[in-house]
């Protein structure tokens, strides 16, 4: 889900989406490689992201993700689903 | 939706996997080098891995990881691989075989017409329940009135005619039909019209086959609007059928189809379009959509009984039948699909003994592969994973094995579509291995693939890690003891089904046949078809026809090649079998209050020299011209054995029907229907006495030049009518060869799959002992070296193997005893119920001895190093 929020607004290459949510996330969250290559590999199997090769502005090859409309919708409905359970928990912890 | 996109996804990564790897890799690298700290990257192979494991499906890859080492290992050992492959594909192939047979003869019983299961025929019961032999003309139209659920009904019957096309004269089969026949199969020619015109103008034509149109006129189209005789009678061809449509009799070929409306002008003597009591036409129809037959059948019985009570003379009593068309009783179908069904019975058999003695196989080279698969173990394959790679491989086996199957059936059909089956009837027989045929072989080899793969798996998935060795030793032992058994059941089974199918042919050739089939000719006649019989009026004819008869057998006599020469109505060993009588014997009481049955046939003098039987008392008949000495019969030895107490035959006094004839000779007993059949009483009657207007020319000559004497017999008859034409012109040995063609077929294919299987069954009993020895080699070393005799050891070896196979033949034996006694409870002939498990028994004797015996050389030094 972090993943997808972030290249809500634009197509990243792997390592500026792990600095992304490391800084939106007021530093509070770190993506390890290990885990961030696999989870992209599932949203490309899935159909969520498209990835493509480019030349990052240091000219470097990169490899760019961005969202697809299904990866949107899902996105969506991720953030709703997280929604609910935070509603839940806080709910649960204020009663 | 979205989940095929993800798995069209999944299966193609998996696909491009080589090249995403490089990619992920250049990434991750890239990864690395943008971070401050390059060391605190984690492993990169590890995530490459798990990245890709999150594709999900790894299991198609390693699917296909699973075949191709299944491959490489089939590749390593080619004689076992051969063995598997080509013995599968020969069980598959044999079982294919029958099976596109069936398929044939009930899916698709009427080549050329879409969705032929579903015809239907209605065939007319009599009031003791046998069937009538068809229904009659008015009987069809009345059934067509009544029975509203079909959407039509159409009647034929076969019927024999003299053709004189543009080429020549022939007499061929062709069909009497209703005039909606073809609409009622809705098929639609390929030239002409097929729609016989509804009133009997002198416009009505005939239609022709696609391939009687070519042969005769080169184009099937050229042939529409030409004119041909058809018994003498001018008829125009007004349409040919489509290319492959060649009746509606199954397993025979027609050329010519005749309306109804002509078949009065075609057999001027026949009153068959109004008599009730001339049966002998099929009917035809398929029933309205939704319609079920019991619906049918009702409407039917309610106009069998009005015509029972309407027309008492030709229906008292009658019911009828709808029956599927494969049913038809006077269809070829009748004749093959018992003998089929117990051929696919017993390939089925064999096909099991194939699996059987591959489940050895494999199972000993499973043996050998236990170091292998607890390296994989221990390297953290599962179970799971050693049982998929070996159900991957049997599998494989199982569909190569089904490919060869498939290919070994159509060849084998090729080669029977092009056999001549008969030289008198039509007969064709064309199955072919079409795409449910390959379905079938590929089921088959799915399912051999999971018959025998299981037992090797299942060993190798239960085995612990590598050091627990003395259990396994025992467990596949006993499995494979059991395999042996069950291998030696069925081999048993099906070797001695293969005995009992080549000695049921053998007899055909070897049973003395009474009379002598070399040397002689045989020819047909029917002076119905020519401008001779044309003119005959049917009581005055007969002295024409006896007086012509008579010429008939002069002018043959009287060529210098001819030994002797006689005419008779029925040849023996034909398919159409011999009528029968019931007669009466003057001063003896008979077996059976409505009189003593006999096979009857009517013959000219000199009808027994030209065929070589002997008249073993009296003498032959008078001859032809001979009007004043009474009527005449001639008996066989048989006949008078059992209806005359063996007392002197000529001077009796027969009574058939109102008739009372004398014995004059006693013949020979000969065989009549069948080879196998037991001999029967005959009685012989005199042309002169019955006289007909066809038969069959019997001449004798030197053997090897009959067939030199087609054309000089032909002389003859041309000198006496050149109207009249000769058919069915074929040698004795001929005409009694096709009599034998059932028989030889599966007599064939047994002599090929026999040895193959009793060799086969060696080679399975061969590696069981082989691996079990060498799996006590050690134990058998130590025991020579403590002084016992090799011989005793290999003895009790061969004897322990051969306590498994005695009992599964001993199984098998009593099993075909069983099934042999209900069919056909004929004689036990000692070669195959001694012999052929005398044979196996030598065999697999032998076949455990030799490396038993090899074993016994292992030197004790050398194996105690080995392990």
């Amino acid at each position: 889900m972090l993943v997808l929020k972030v290249l809500g607004a634009g197509p990243l290459h792997g390592y500026a989406i792990a600095q992304r949510i490391h800084a939106l996330s007021s530093e509070e969250l770190k993506v390890e490689e290990g885990s961030l290559y696999p989870a992209l590999q599932k949203l490309l199997v899935k159909g969520w992201v498209r990835a493509s090769w480019s030349i990052s502005g240091s000219g470097r090859r990169v490899r760019l993700y961005r969202l697809t409309s299904d990866g949107r919708k899902q996105l969506d409905h991720e953030i709703a689903r997280y929604e609910r359970m935070a509603r839940g928990i806080s709910a649960l912890l204020e009663a | 939706m979205p989940r095929i996109g993800e798995w069209a996804r999944r299966v193609w990564f998996l696909l491009t996997r080589r090249k995403r790897e490089r990619e992920l890799r250049e990434e991750i690298e890239a990864h690395r080098a943008a971070m401050g700290e390059p060391l605190r990257f984690g492993n990169s192979l590890r995530i490459r891995e798990e990245a890709m494991d999150s594709w999900g499906g790894r299991w198609i890859d390693a699917i296909f990881r699973d075949i191709r080492f299944s491959v490489r290992m089939m590749a390593r050992m080619p004689l076992l691989t051969a063995v598997i492959v080509v013995s599968l594909g020969i069980g598959i192939g044999a079982n294919t075989a029958i099976f596109s047979g069936f398929e044939e003869l009930i899916l698709d019983p009427i080549p050329g017409v879409d969705g032929s299961s579903r015809y239907l025929l209605i065939e007319p019961v009599t009031a003791s329940g046998d069937y009538a032999g068809g229904a009659s003309f008015p009987e069809y139209v009345d059934m067509r009135e009544a029975l509203a659920s079909f959407r039509d009904l159409a009647a034929f019957r076969m019927v024999q005619v003299n053709v004189a096309g543009p080429g020549r004269t022939e007499r061929i089969f062709a069909v009497l039909v209703s005039e909606n026949y073809f609409s009622t199969l809705e098929l639609s020619p390929s030239a002409g019209r097929l729609d016989f015109p509804a009133d009997a103008s002198g416009d009505a034509g005939v239609v022709i086959s696609h391939s009687y149109g070519e042969r005769e006129f080169g184009e099937a189209t050229a042939a529409v609007g030409r004119i041909i005789e058809v018994n003498g009678r001018s008829v125009p061809i007004a349409g040919v059928t489509p290319k492959d449509f060649r009746g509606t009799v199954s397993g025979l070929a027609f050329d010519l189809w005749i309306p109804s409306a002509l078949s009065g002008a075609i057999f001027p003597d026949s009153d068959e379009t109004r008599n009730r009591s001339a049966r002998g036409y099929s009917v035809v129809g398929r029933l309205d959509e939704g319609i079920p037959r019991g619906r049918a059948q009702e409407d039917l019985d309610r106009l069998m009984a009005r015509l029972s009570s309407d027309f008492p003379s030709s229906n008292d009593g009658h019911t009828a039948r709808i029956l599927s068309f494969w049913r038809a009783p006077r269809g070829g179908g009748q004749f093959v699909l018992p003998g089929m069904a117990l051929l696919q019975a017993v390939m089925i058999a064999l096909l099991l003994a194939v699996c059987g003695n591959t489940a050895n196989l494999l199972l000993g080279r499973a043996m050998s592969r236990e170091r292998e698969m607890g390296i994989r173990m221990a390297n953290g394959a599962g179970r799971w994973h050693i049982l998929r790679l070996l159900m991957v491989e049997s599998l494989l086996f199982g569909i190569v094995g089904a490919a060869i199957g498939a290919l070994l059936a159509s060849g084998a059909a090729h080669a029977l579509s092009n056999v001549r089956f008969s030289t008198l009837l039509p007969v064709r027989f064309d199955p072919a291995v079409d795409g449910l045929g390959l379905l079938f072989s590929a089921g088959l080899g799915v399912a051999s693939a999971l018959v025998f793969g299981m037992v090797p798996a299942l060993h190798l998935a239960r085995e612990g890690t590598l050091g627990i060795r003395t259990r396994s030793r025992r467990e596949p032992h006993r499995a494979r003891r059991a395999l042996i058994t069950a291998e030696a059941a069925l081999a048993v089974s099906v070797l001695m089904a293969a005995g009992l199918f080549l000695d049921s042919f053998r007899q055909t050739l070897d049973t003395d046949p009474g009379f002598e089939p070399a040397g002689m000719l045989l020819a047909s006649y029917d002076v119905s078809g020519s401008d001779f019989g044309q003119t005959l009026a049917p009581e005055s004819g007969r002295n024409l026809l006896g007086s012509f008869t008579a010429r008939l057998l002069e002018g043959l006599k009287s060529l210098p090649e001819v030994e002797a020469v006689g005419i008779a109505a029925f040849v023996p060993l034909d398919i159409h079998g011999l009528p029968m009588t019931r007669v009466r014997v003057e001063g003896y009481a008979p077996a059976d209050p409505d009189g003593d049955l006999a096979l009857t046939n009517v013959v000219t003098p000199g009808y027994f020299e030209a065929m070589g039987i002997p008249l073993v008392d009296g003498r032959d008949f008078s001859p032809l011209e001979d009007t004043t000495s009474p009527l005449e019969v001639i008996v066989n030895e048989e006949f008078a054995r059992r209806f005359l107490s063996s007392n002197p035959a000529p001077g009796q006094i027969v009574v058939s029907g109102e008739e009372r004839l004398r014995v004059v000779g006693v013949s020979g007993d000969s065989v009549y229907r069948s080879f196998s059949e037991p001999v029967m009483p005959f009685v012989y009657y005199s042309y002169r006495d019955r006289m007909r207007r066809a038969g069959q020319i019997h001449v004798r000559t030197r053997p090897g030049t009959e067939s030199l004497l087609a054309p000089r017999v032909e002389q003859v008859v041309r000198g006496l009518d050149p109207t009249l034409p000769l058919f069915d012109v074929r040698t004795m040995i001929e005409h009694v060869e096709t009599n034998q063609f059932l028989r030889r077929i599966p007599a064939q294919m047994f002599v090929v799959l026999g040895p193959l299987l009793l060799l086969l069954a060696a080679i399975g009993i061969y590696s069981v002992v082989a691996y079990s020895v060498s799996g006590r080699r050690s134990d058998i070393a130590v025991r020579l070296a403590l002084g016992a005799k090799p011989d005793s050891l290999t003895r009790g070896i061969v004897a322990e193997c051969f306590s498994a196979v005695g009992v599964g033949m001993a199984v098998g034996w009593m099993v075909v005893v069983v099934i042999y006694d209900h069919l056909s409870g004929g004689t036990y002939e000692p070669a195959v119920f001694v012999g052929v498990p005398a044979t196996m028994a030598a065999v697999s004797i032998a076949a455990a001895w030799i490396p038993a015996r090899k074993a016994m050389r292992v030197e004790l030094p050398r194996l105690l190093n080995d392990d």
